[in-house]
């Protein structure tokens, strides 16, 4: 017995280890990449940032027109994969490293702003954050969805710009209120006004 | 996945910044390559994206990466006060002594068990490192927090109570005389720190146990009523109390403790 | 999940206190009866030593109870969520020493009860933000003073609160690392209401937007830093015109003598 115990468990070694050697990084996932990138691989690391780096230049330059400001919220986020990628390997299981690399850098994103906005904008109304899912936000989660449908399509083109940018912030990129204003450079108290308008714009849109 | 892929040239046009896409294309293009590696893969590599490779590239040189995170460690400090581990620790030792020195002494005048005698208050110290501002550094923060509260405390001493309850039981002292004292003294605690500081709790507790049953039972040479069948329905009455007492003034553990 | 909209709860203040009074002890009231309102922005709160400083922010940070008056944080949530929005930093910073700072950031990401996807991200941030990204997985026993105070900051901000709260963040930072602070206040206060008590007058007149100047427990002023520099003439002591405002103010005709 306890030499099967022994053997099951060398085998079990044995298969991580064929897991871990087996397959280029070409052929890997990106959750398998930051695995990788986490032991240290420098390929994996290389192979992730070349699958990656395009999309998320292209997804920051859409939010930002200072090249160098895209380039150092680029160069920021890798390192911080590079750096803390056990970490992030931990906690992207079941969700896609994707989304959680644009989180990074869209936080990142979000703090080069702030180092830039200094005291440009004076102190208005705060707003509380939102605490608890409404259920109207169903019908956002629909607009984030891989295909939008033709009546959220129709109900999106008809949405004035200003309330599309802030839905965008919100709903698409994830960012909350507070980062919203900064990243549109307007007051929490527009940025939340705009969020409820363009809701009930949405709603009365799709209803 | 049965997703409309973009079309070659709406994904060039996204590329290029172009600000004239219609917008439920643009958010259907852009929520579609979150998930998309196919689709990403057809965008052209950015000059700016090469740029900054090159100058990452040497740095990952002497960047050190962290090492291998440690999960369980994680989920320890959900249950244990960080402070507790020396203290269990300790306790653990105690009652190892303890069991040593009755094995030692069979000569034990009246059959008083040390065991016996230390198992109440046993558990007081792992709660008292659990919560207060003597023995743990990170107490005021902790208290500021979401999650402190009742529920916290109680976890603390839960995770107390598993380490000292089996500890105890492995002494093969006899379960029913111990282990509802060793319950009321750990409610008790928590009941007056409410009031006046968990540490101080602990502290008049065990000076309580010591002067009230200790010394009595060491000069007498004869095992304390405290542990006779007849004294059970005083433990449980005790403990109940504790348990009201916790329940009534639960906010406490929210905020500083009394003691300052 | 993604945030959410939900329907708003509008607030003028981050802060706002009417007639606060907090006992510490049996007797002695610390803060006594001050009525004052904070927004967004650098929030320097001075005052000599025993003013009531540190008795303020722990009640902003809501660990003391106020023994009268309302205090309204962030339009009056509910004790739970609202210390979700907190980040604070008390005076004597205690920490694990076995920890490393990663891990000790985590836990208090923990007990902020972040959910657990944000963490990993939050926290590399957090202690990038606080210039410790190479020091990240050091155990804290092994770091000096000001680097254990920048852990403290970076605890602090993990949870990107609404409400920081400071109680002498630059004590033990040297002139090098208090410039950098400094930046980071100012960064953190474009969009956070940041309260931060120092008795370092020159961090007020460089990082704040506004002082509350405290002494006995009572509010003395709270203007800008322009109009404290304006309170004080040539003939009060101090090196800067702010250093003369703050003693003219403090050395008021009610309290002479006392500083």
């Amino acid at each position: 017995m306890p030499q099967l115990i022994e053997n099951l468990g060398s085998a079990v070694v044995v298969l991580r280890r064929v897991r871990a050697i087996r397959g280029e990084p070409a052929d890997l996932d990106e959750e398998h990449l930051v695995r990788r990138v986490a032991r240290g691989d420098r390929a994996a690391f290389e192979e992730l940032y070349r699958r990656t780096s395009p999309w998320l230049t292209v997804r920051l330059r859409r939010r930002c027109s200072d090249d160098q400001v895209v380039a150092e919220v680029l160069q920021e986020t890798y390192l911080a994969v590079w750096r803390a990628a056990d970490a992030f390997a931990g906690s992207a299981t079941g969700g896609s490293a994707v989304g959680w690399l644009w989180t990074i850098a869209a936080r990142r994103l979000i703090d080069a702003f702030r180092r830039r906005a200094h005291h440009a904008q004076p102190p208005t109304a705060g707003v509380a954050e939102p605490i608890a899912r409404a259920a109207e936000d169903e019908v956002l989660d629909r607009v984030v969805g891989d295909e939008v449908g033709d009546e959220v399509g129709d109900a999106l083109r008809t949405l004035a710009p200003e309330l599309r940018q802030v839905l965008q912030a919100m709903v698409l990129d994830g960012f909350s209120v507070r980062e919203t204003s900064v990243l549109l450079g307007v007051p929490e108290g527009t940025v939340k006004t705009r969020a409820r308008r363009a809701r009930i714009a949405m709603r009365e849109a799709l209803s | 996945m049965t997703a409309h892929h973009p079309g070659e040239q709406l994904l060039r046009r996204y590329a290029r910044g172009d600000d004239d896409i219609a917008a439920d294309q643009l958010w259907a293009v852009e929520s579609h390559l979150e998930t998309c590696a196919p689709c990403r893969g057809r965008l052209v590599p950015d000059p700016i994206a090469e740029t900054v490779w090159a100058d990452l590239a040497p740095l990952l040189e002497h960047t050190p990466q962290m090492p291998s995170a440690r999960p369980w460690r994680r989920r320890l400090t959900a249950w244990v006060s960080p402070t507790a581990g020396p203290w269990l620790a300790m306790i653990l030792v105690v009652v190892f002594v303890a069991v040593l020195l009755d094995r030692l002494s069979k000569v034990a005048p009246g059959g008083i068990s040390l065991v016996l005698l230390i198992a109440p208050v046993l558990p007081v110290l792992g709660v008292a490192a659990s919560w207060g501002r003597t023995l743990d550094p990170v107490y005021e923060l902790t208290a500021s927090t979401p999650r402190a509260g009742l529920p916290l405390v109680l976890r603390r001493t839960a995770a107390v109570l598993a380490v000292v309850v089996p500890g105890l039981f492995a002494t093969g002292a006899s379960l029913t005389q111990w282990l509802l004292p060793c319950l009321a003294f750990t409610a008790g605690t928590l009941a007056l720190g409410g009031l006046i500081g968990v540490t101080r709790a602990a502290i008049a507790l065990v000076a309580l146990w010591a002067a009230a049953i200790v010394a009595p039972a060491v000069a007498l040479s004869r095992s304390p009523g405290a542990f006779d069948p007849a004294a059970t329905p005083v433990w449980a009455a005790a403990l109940a109390l504790g348990l009201l007492v916790i329940a009534l003034r639960r906010t406490a553990f929210t905020r500083l403790g009394a003691n300052r | 999940m993604r945030n959410t909209v939900t329907a708003p709860t509008t607030y003028a203040w981050e802060i706002e206190a009417r007639d606060l009074r907090v006992r510490v002890g049996r007797r002695r009231m610390a803060v006594d009866d001050v009525t004052l309102t904070m927004g967004r922005g650098v929030h320097g709160l001075l005052g000599p030593n025993g003013a009531g400083k540190t008795t303020l922010i722990r009640a902003l940070a809501t660990v003391l109870r106020p023994t009268s008056g309302t205090l309204t944080l962030l339009g009056g949530l509910e004790l739970r969520e609202l210390r979700r929005r907190i980040g604070y930093l008390p005076q004597d910073f205690g920490y694990y020493r076995r920890f490393t700072v990663r891990e000790f950031v985590e836990y208090m990401a923990w007990l902020k009860e972040m959910p657990g996807r944000d963490v990993p991200s939050a926290v590399q941030r957090a202690i990038e933000r606080v210039g410790l990204a190479d020091r990240a997985d050091d155990r804290l026993k092994t770091l000096s003073g000001g680097m254990l105070r920048r852990v403290g900051i970076a605890q602090a901000i993990v949870n990107d609160p609404a409400v920081l709260l400071l109680d002498e963040p630059t004590a033990g930072l040297d002139p090098a690392q208090r410039l950098r602070f400094r930046d980071l206040l100012t960064e953190l206060g474009t969009d956070t209401c940041v309260v931060v008590s120092t008795h370092l007058v020159e961090d007020v007149a460089a990082a704040c937007t506004d002082v509350v100047l405290l002494a006995d427990g009572k509010l003395v002023f709270q203007g800008t830093p322009t109009q404290l520099a304006a309170a004080g003439t040539a003939e009060h002591a101090g090196d800067s015109p702010i250093e003369r405002g703050y003693t003219a103010l403090l050395a008021g005709p009610k309290r002479h003598g006392s500083w």
